[in-house]
């Protein structure tokens, strides 16, 4: 099922957040969305989620407007992983799991089906261990990982993740990507907010570069992560870099140390 | 260990430190109480005014009738009759009523009274059903009344109806607002209770010193303004004015409800203003009131006291507010003390 | 490393058996609650006689044999006082524990939305306008309408584009239930003494006034609002997750707020209007509860709903015996034994826990 976005606008007030972006996510891809702080990456990924309606444009899902499903219609067709979950109740690490299974609920599903997404979930995002752990009481990592399992046992042919990979660890943010690039093998579409210019690099079949609410670039990760893309957006100099067998790209942000300071005698 | 023992001795002198002052305070309320119940009676704080001393519950009526008649039959508030056939366990529901109830002989009777009634003093030793306006139904039930009696006000109505429901006779009265309903009250009440005669004379009796009183009043040369202040501490502080039960005694007592005057209806509250639009010759307040804001000295603190003509003189009249209120058979004494201390120039 | 995790399994076990039994626990609790006020009271009833005045009134008249009076107080007076009790505590208690779930926030009680400022505005209103248009039906019906209709302005007034934010839900209510507690200050201003008592009684609420006539709106209603209440756990544990959360799990997250802000109002509405303030019981039931079986809303309400039926009988039975034949006021026993005991039950938790993490 395809997810597209056709020249949306989204205002905060005056201040443009999303200004005339188009935007295409095709079963079997990871759209990576990269750019700087502000550039409007996480409005863009609550405009397509639905939960904020453009002012201008249309997001379209699977050829029909969006503003048309019925919240519970949509939830069988996307699942969205927000960038922070704060919980003021202490649920399991399973019963929120398991709350990902709920738009399948009185759906003649059989439930050891439920159990059995629920299972592969949990070990998918590596929380399988922490499944009768209270969720407020686990890490930022943690808790970002049981979220992830939430959306993964949704199982649907959408997936929207806003920075899935922000707190968690080197071994984690792979295993993380290594499963989403697993769902777009699976013929889902799935696009990600992601900071890690090398993680985007590394996993994701295409790059769309956000620079002040606007697309600056669009297409495969060598096309869009070059030098002068990235020095423009970022508006910092990076260098991006090929190496190892298979090649890979690196990208390098320049830096400049202030001038050491003069050690006087104190 | 030694530090330990210290503790635990100090504790202890603390435990009898603290029941000593309970006991001390217990002494010195119960001591209150009873002061209070042997004096309901006016107490005038001006120097020239009278003193009236409590008068003592009238008992002749008794005489008029040997026992109740029953069944009586008696007409309540929405003029429903309804039959009384035993009096011997009453539960009287407010405080007004239980003074009629006393006076006419069947204090023994009575079994139980709300917490508004504390004349005569007798009747503060019967079990206590709560406020007249907060009753509970199965409370009342479990006195096995015979007969209970209350004014209009008594209630929840649900708690009245559930009280009727068990088969028990519940009479209640019109609340009585004038001079005149005195004797009406008087002889409802005995009505109801089978004494009928012992009705007629009290009411004849208080009829009698409420006349005597107005007579009086009529050769008073003065006619103050009086103002009637309800005070309930520093909380609630309020001028009263028509309707309020004193108006009427006040009038009759041959002077001006200076409330009522100023256009107060019911009650307003007491500001400056209020009191110098007033303009009170003398202040008139229930004892428990002038007590709650720390007696006469009190009094002259509230904003706009002082600067009142009664505040100048320090006219400050003070009665019992169920002698004051009540409207019963100590209605024509409450009325001479009133005459007496608002006209000093009657020599009382 | 392997004890601790025994012991946290062990943990686990047990409080997993004890969740599983926590609806039939509460429901013999509130079976005995029950029990206790049909029997215990200032008029001295053998339970045969209570037994015999139950069947017959069920339809089996003389099995069992009873005066005029007992008859009196078992079935005009101790059944539908009880019968109140339950409606009023499963009805505040309900409310609460969905209006906690609403707002995400467990300090949340049916006092955030207005409605028990409402309703006290309007009997407030009666009682010192001193007027009775519906006869003794007055005060209930200006509460239950002035609960009502100030939860609709609450809703109203922090309605923009469609959408309702529950920050501004809460601000727009604390403003309402201000500028209300004022007009009530002003009202009691004028008031007589005997009007302030009358306030005052009402205020800390009892439900001695329980007639047949009038429990069975009561239960009406309030039935009306709890029974549809208890099906909303599900989309309340969703709305745990976050707001968009919820949204993206297929809750129609604006219409669940409408939903469940109107029934709550309802149930509270019924039982304030019928017995006065209670305060506590909305607040404290479902945040025990929550102490005890955890954060699960499908658990929560119906428990709640049994437990805070409970606490009210029970708490009527100490208010009508301790101080008889007068009786206290319902409000004062529910702080007073409701109080104490949350509080241990924080120290409690807080020990156990090492905090609220």
């Amino acid at each position: 099922m395809r997810l597209e976005a056709r020249g949306i606008w989204f205002r905060a007030g005056r201040v443009p957040l999303v200004a005339g972006a188009d935007v295409r996510v095709e079963p079997g891809e990871f759209v990576a969305v990269v750019g700087a702080n502000g550039a409007g990456k996480s409005t863009l990924v609550r405009l397509l989620a639905g939960d904020l309606r453009p002012g201008e444009g249309e997001v379209l899902l699977g050829g029909r407007p969006l503003a048309e499903y019925r919240a519970a219609e949509l939830a069988l067709l996307r699942s969205v992983l927000p960038q922070q979950s704060r919980i003021e109740f202490s649920f399991t690490v399973r019963q929120v799991v398991e709350m990902g299974r709920s738009p399948h609920r009185g759906r003649g599903q059989d439930p050891a089906a439920d159990a059995r997404a629920v299972e592969a979930a949990m070990r998918a995002a590596d929380v399988a261990e922490l499944a009768e752990r209270a969720y407020p009481g686990l890490s930022g990592g943690e808790q970002s990982r049981v979220c992830l399992a939430r959306v993964l046992a949704q199982e649907t042919p959408v997936v929207l993740l806003d920075e899935p990979t922000a707190a968690l660890d080197i071994r984690h943010q792979h295993q993380v990507l290594g499963v989403v690039r697993g769902l777009a093998m699976q013929g889902r579409a799935v696009l990600a907010v992601l900071h890690d210019l090398n993680l985007a690099a590394a996993y994701a079949t295409r790059v769309v570069a956000m620079h002040r609410g606007a697309v600056a670039a669009d297409g495969p990760p060598a096309e869009v992560l070059r030098a002068e893309v990235l020095s423009r957006i970022y508006e910092h100099p990076v260098e991006v870099v090929r190496t190892g067998t298979p090649e890979r790209l690196v990208v390098l942000p320049r830096h400049e140390l202030p001038p050491a300071l003069p050690t006087g005698t104190g | 260990m030694d530090r330990w023992r210290g503790a635990r001795r100090a504790l202890v002198l603390l435990l009898a430190a603290c029941a000593a002052a309970g006991a001390f305070a217990a002494a010195a309320c119960g001591g209150d109480d009873d002061d209070e119940a042997a004096t309901p009676a006016a107490t005038a704080t001006q120097a020239s005014s009278a003193t009236a001393t409590p008068p003592a519950t009238p008992t002749p009526a008794v005489a008029a009738e040997a026992r109740p008649v029953l069944p009586a039959k008696v007409k309540d508030k929405d003029g429903q009759e309804i039959t009384v056939s035993d009096v011997s366990r009453i539960v009287v529901l407010n405080g007004d009523l239980t003074e009629v109830v006393y006076a006419l002989g069947l204090g023994e009777n009575v079994v139980g009274v709300d917490t508004s009634a504390t004349y005569p003093p007798e009747a503060q030793q019967k079990p206590k059903i709560g406020y007249q306006r907060s009753l509970n139904a199965e409370g009342i039930l479990s006195l096995q009344p015979t007969v209970i009696i209350g004014s209009e006000l008594a209630g929840p109505p649900a708690v009245i109806e559930q009280v009727k429901s068990a088969g028990v006779p519940v009479v209640l009265f019109k609340t009585v607002s004038s001079l005149d309903d005195v004797t009406r009250k008087i002889n409802d009440v005995a009505t109801a209770l089978g004494v009928p005669n012992r009705g007629k004379l009290l009411a004849a009796q208080t009829k009698q010193e409420i006349d005597e009183a107005v007579a009086l009043a009529a050769k008073a040369t003065s006619k103050p303004r009086v103002a009637f202040l309800y005070l309930r501490g520093s909380t609630t502080q309020v001028i009263m004015g028509k309707g309020s039960g004193a108006d009427v005694l006040i009038t009759a007592a041959g002077a001006i409800d200076a409330g009522a005057e100023a256009g107060v209806t019911g009650s307003k509250p007491l500001t400056p203003e209020a009191l110098v639009a007033a303009a009170p010759d003398v202040i008139l307040v229930l004892t428990a009131g002038l007590q709650s804001v720390g007696g006469v000295d009190g009094l002259l603190q509230i904003p706009g006291v002082a600067q009142t003509p009664a505040g100048q003189q320090k006219r400050v009249v003070d009665f019992d507010d169920q002698y004051l209120l009540g409207l019963g058979p100590r209605a024509g004494k409450a009325l001479m003390d009133l005459v007496k201390a608002l006209h000093p120039e009657l020599g009382g | 490393m392997a004890t601790r995790a025994e012991t946290i399994a062990r943990g686990a076990g047990a409080a997993w058996r004890w969740r599983l039994a926590a609806l039939p626990t509460l429901a013999m609790l509130l079976g005995a609650a029950v029990l206790l006020n049909l029997v215990i009271g200032a008029v001295r009833v053998p339970p045969t006689a209570v037994l015999g005045v139950l069947l017959d009134h069920l339809g089996l008249p003389g099995v069992l044999e009873y005066t005029q009076q007992q008859e009196a107080v078992v079935w005009n007076i101790r059944v539908p006082r009880t019968l109140l009790a339950l409606v009023v505590g499963a009805g505040l208690a309900t409310a609460g524990c969905a209006l906690q779930g609403i707002f995400r926030n467990p300090l949340a009680d049916p006092g955030i939305i207005g409605v028990s400022s409402g309703a006290a505005l309007g009997a407030v209103g009666i009682i010192i306008l001193g007027i009775a248009p519906l006869g003794a039906w007055s005060t209930p019906a200006a509460a239950f309408g002035g609960g009502l209709a100030l939860t609709l302005m609450v809703y109203v007034l922090s309605r923009r584009d469609g959408r309702t934010e529950v920050v501004t839900l809460v601000l727009t209510g604390v403003a309402l239930n201000a500028i209300a507690g004022g007009i009530i200050g002003f009202a009691l201003f004028f008031a007589t003494d005997a009007q302030l008592r009358n306030v005052v009684f009402w205020q800390l609420g009892s439900v001695g006034g329980a007639t047949w006539p009038n429990v069975r709106p009561a239960i009406v209603l309030a039935s009306c609002a709890v029974l549809p209440l208890l099906r909303y756990g599900h989309r309340l544990n969703l709305l745990a997750l976050g707001e968009r959360e919820a949204y993206h799990l297929g809750v129609d997250t604006e219409r669940l707020r409408l939903e469940v802000i109107a029934l709550a109002a309802l149930a509270t509405a019924a039982a304030v209007s019928f017995a006065g303030i209670i305060s506590f019981v909305g607040l404290v039931v479902p945040h025990m509860l929550r102490l005890m079986l955890g954060p699960d809303h499908r658990r929560l309400l119906p428990a709640s709903a049994l437990l805070g039926a409970a606490a009210i009988a029970l708490a009527d039975l100490a208010a009508r015996t301790v101080v008889a034949p007068a009786e206290m006021p319902l409000g004062v026993v529910t702080a007073l034994a409701g109080g104490p005991y949350f509080l241990w039950l924080i120290h409690r938790t807080r020990r156990a826990q090492g905090g609220w993490g």
